[in-house]
């Protein structure tokens, strides 16, 4: 039975309005809210052109914002990614329990991220907390009182506990892509002599080149917009040392405890996430485009 | 005759105005309150007790609560803005509120309903209020919040601590540090302190700017648009002094690790001897301290030279606002008299522990030096000495972000002065007052 155009159109058409009332709409309005000064409420907006975007360009804390946020993008994906191909390999070599441990890993996923960070807060807690009882049952104790969440080290601890967090989700991926690689592949280069590396290099690795471009792009998107966990990890108000581009825009548009309100200006600093996330993916899709493997 | 005809005209009279009367008082309203509390914590108990007693001597008023939380402000504007949420009331910091609705133009201006008589006392409702709480925010003479809860900033202490090693109450900034020095020997960490909190950090440079140049100046400084004030050798003493905290030991080093409320815990667990913060302290550590904790607070010691006083007070307070586009203005701010009556004042701080405004009432005993500080108070300044609502992105973009790296020993002291100069003046550019 062939299905007519117009059939096809109205299946489609529900969807397709939503997206276009709820995201390509309101994604235009910020476009163009960005060009102008508009507290959100009040007073009528007024137009100034890309005097925002010039703001931005001399604005500090949207730079360091960026810095941090870049940070995590970079170093949390080549740490999380890492992690995830050791963690796959490691569940996937037949090992006993496999669901469990998976189930283990992903656990972090379904948990509330305000739960985690005080999980994670009161771990680094200097004198009293998990890592520095552990530090003073052996002895350590000038590491027992270290402030993991001082100016130095913050960054590193927040890296560690997001890593924490993620890796599971990308585990998950990652495992139903080596599940589908047909164990013939494995053991015709077992007979061949191949060592385990070289069955990751040659095999896993290729044949799993779309789930890790699929993966590389949802991290991307994923850091690129973070907000939760640095939001709710550095106490009352976020310290404007810790903020990445979403914490940042998010303070300036809607007060969080300070009354700003410049929702124009926040506009324009969503603007330009957006359009890092549109390079970063376009870099990776470039980077990681290669022949695709039948099997 | 004539007589029988005056007493069936003012019976007719008397029968019309009744009857008025009476259609008028049970011509219904509804009052939309959107709450800045959680709809479990006490403070919204007791208002939820006070929405009942209001309703059951209105039987025509009914006030429909929304318990946003502390995001409230930022809803209500959203709903206003949307255009289709009518909100009578709503409660906030008094700082945010004069930052954002307030000086948008949505709040009625209340002089006039302030000068009719309280709900419970002859006198004017205006004259129940401690000293300079309503006037903190006021704008051109008019007075557009009501507040209701009364914070304020001071060292709050364990009393038994302070007698086990035989410290009196700090007066100056060098009784401070010689409190420092007795509290180490005795193996106590002298200030507990969140490494990472802005906020909480700003109480030390507020207090050393307010004890140093008076109340007021911090804010001038902040507006100067040359950013010279800065250079003021005040700054760079207030600086220093908030390194000497730390380089004195008063401050212990691994509080740099310390994230919101690791720090005050310290202080409940034993481990920590006084804290700089808001007198919600005590309520907030209420579940963490032992039975036998005897909260004490005192203000800010004076500083040699300075023209503060402790009669200068850090007041942070919470209020009411009434939307100048309510429909019910008079029902609106009846229930804002009524919240002001002794008998609610004293549930807010018997029940919630929390400071009140009326000045009638004894606050709790855990908050009495708190209660001390604002009854006396000579003067008040409102959260980092006003800048917090007048120049919130300028605090949260210049003044913050460097005095936490000197906080956290990330620049000197001299460093701090020549970056606010600088990037003052750029702010100021960049922002030109209107």
């Amino acid at each position: 039975m062939k299905i007519s155009n117009r059939f096809i159109i109205l299946l489609l058409l529900p969807a397709s309005v939503m997206y276009l009332v709820f995201f390509l709409i309101p994604t235009f309005q910020a476009l163009l809210y960005s060009l102008y000064d508009w507290s959100g409420f009040g007073a009528a907006p007024q137009f100034i052109g890309l005097a925002n975007f010039n703001e931005l360009l001399n604005d500090r804390v949207f730079w360091r914002s960026m810095g941090n946020t870049v940070g995590i993008l970079i170093v949390g994906g080549i740490v999380i990614f890492g992690l995830a191909f050791v963690m796959t390999m490691m569940l996937s070599s037949g090992i006993r329990g496999k669901k469990f441990f998976r189930g283990v890993i992903f656990l972090p996923n379904i948990i509330a991220v305000i739960a985690l960070t005080t999980l994670w807060g009161y771990m680094y807690t200097p004198r009293t907390g998990l890592f520095a009882a552990v530090f003073d049952a052996v002895g350590l104790t000038d590491l027992a009182r270290f402030p993991w969440l001082g100016p130095d080290t913050i960054f590193m601890a927040m890296m560690i506990a997001i890593v924490w967090i993620e890796v599971g989700f990308y585990v998950v991926l990652l495992l139903a892509g080596v599940d589908k690689i047909p164990p013939d592949f494995y053991e015709s280069a077992k007979l061949d002599g191949a060592t385990d590396f070289q069955q990751f290099r040659f095999i896993t690795v290729p044949l799993l080149s779309d789930v890790i471009s699929i993966g590389m792009v949802l991290w991307s998107i994923h850091a690129l917009k973070v907000f939760e966990f640095p939001f709710s990890f550095t106490g009352l108000e976020p310290n404007p040392g810790s903020y990445t581009v979403a914490v940042y825009l998010y303070i300036l548009g809607f007060g969080q405890r300070q009354p700003i309100y410049r929702l124009g200006y926040a506009t324009a600093v969503g603007v330009m996430l957006l359009l890092v996330v549109i390079l970063v993916v376009l870099i990776l899709r470039r980077v990681t485009r290669r022949e695709t493997y039948q099997y | 005759m004539k007589k029988a005809l005056l007493i069936t005209v003012l019976a007719s009279v008397l029968v019309m105005a009744l009857g008025f009367g009476l259609v008028n008082a049970q011509e219904p309203v509804t009052l939309v309150y959107w709450s800045m509390w959680n709809e479990t914590e006490g403070q919204a108990r007791v208002l939820q007790e006070a929405i009942a007693s209001f309703e059951s001597t209105n039987p025509n008023i009914t006030i429909d609560a929304v318990w946003n939380g502390r995001q409230n402000q930022t809803l209500v504007r959203t709903a206003i803005s949307g255009g289709n949420q009518v909100i009578d009331l709503m409660d906030q910091d008094a700082d945010q509120i004069a930052g954002g609705l307030m000086r948008e133009g949505f709040a009625l201006p209340l002089n006039d309903y302030l000068a009719q008589p309280a709900e419970d006392h002859e006198e004017p409702l205006m004259d129940v209020f401690l000293p300079n709480t309503l006037e903190m925010f006021s704008h051109d003479g008019q007075i557009y919040q009501l507040p209701y809860i009364y914070n304020t900033v001071q060292f709050w202490y364990d009393k038994r601590v302070f007698e086990e090693v035989g410290l009196a109450v700090p007066q100056t900034w060098d009784d401070l540090l010689a409190a420092c020095d007795t509290l180490n020997a005795a193996g106590y960490a002298p200030i507990a302190a969140e490494g990472n909190e802005p906020g909480y950090a700003a109480f030390y440079l507020t207090e050393l700017l307010a004890r140093l140049k008076g109340p007021g100046w911090l804010q001038q400084a902040a507006a100067d648009p040359t950013g010279e004030m800065w250079r003021d050798p005040a700054v760079l003493d207030a600086a220093q002094r908030t390194r000497m905290l730390w380089d004195n030991g008063c401050i212990p080093p691994e509080t740099l690790g310390y994230v919101w409320p690791q720090g005050q815990n310290t202080l409940a667990f034993g481990t920590a001897a006084m804290e700089l913060v808001g007198s919600w302290l005590p309520v907030e550590l209420q579940n963490a301290t032992d039975p036998e904790f005897q909260w004490g607070g005192y203000s800010f010691p004076m500083i040699e030279g300075g023209v503060g006083v402790t009669s200068d007070v850090y007041a942070l307070l919470l209020a009411f606002m009434i939307n100048k586009d309510t429909a019910h203005p008079d029902e609106a701010f009846a229930f804002l008299r009524h919240l002001m009556t002794d008998a609610i004042q004293q549930q807010f701080t018997d029940a919630s522990l929390v400071g009140v405004t009326n000045k009638y009432i004894q606050w709790n005993s855990i908050i009495a030096d708190a209660f001390a500080a604002a009854s006396a108070a000579t003067s008040t300044y409102g959260d980092v000495d006003g800048v917090a609502s007048l120049y919130s992105e300028y605090l949260n973009t210049i003044l913050y972000p460097n005095y936490v790296s000197l906080w956290q020993a990330g620049i000197t002291p001299e460093e701090f002065v020549e970056t606010l100069v600088t990037q003052s003046a750029q702010y100021w550019t960049d922002h030109p007052q209107s």
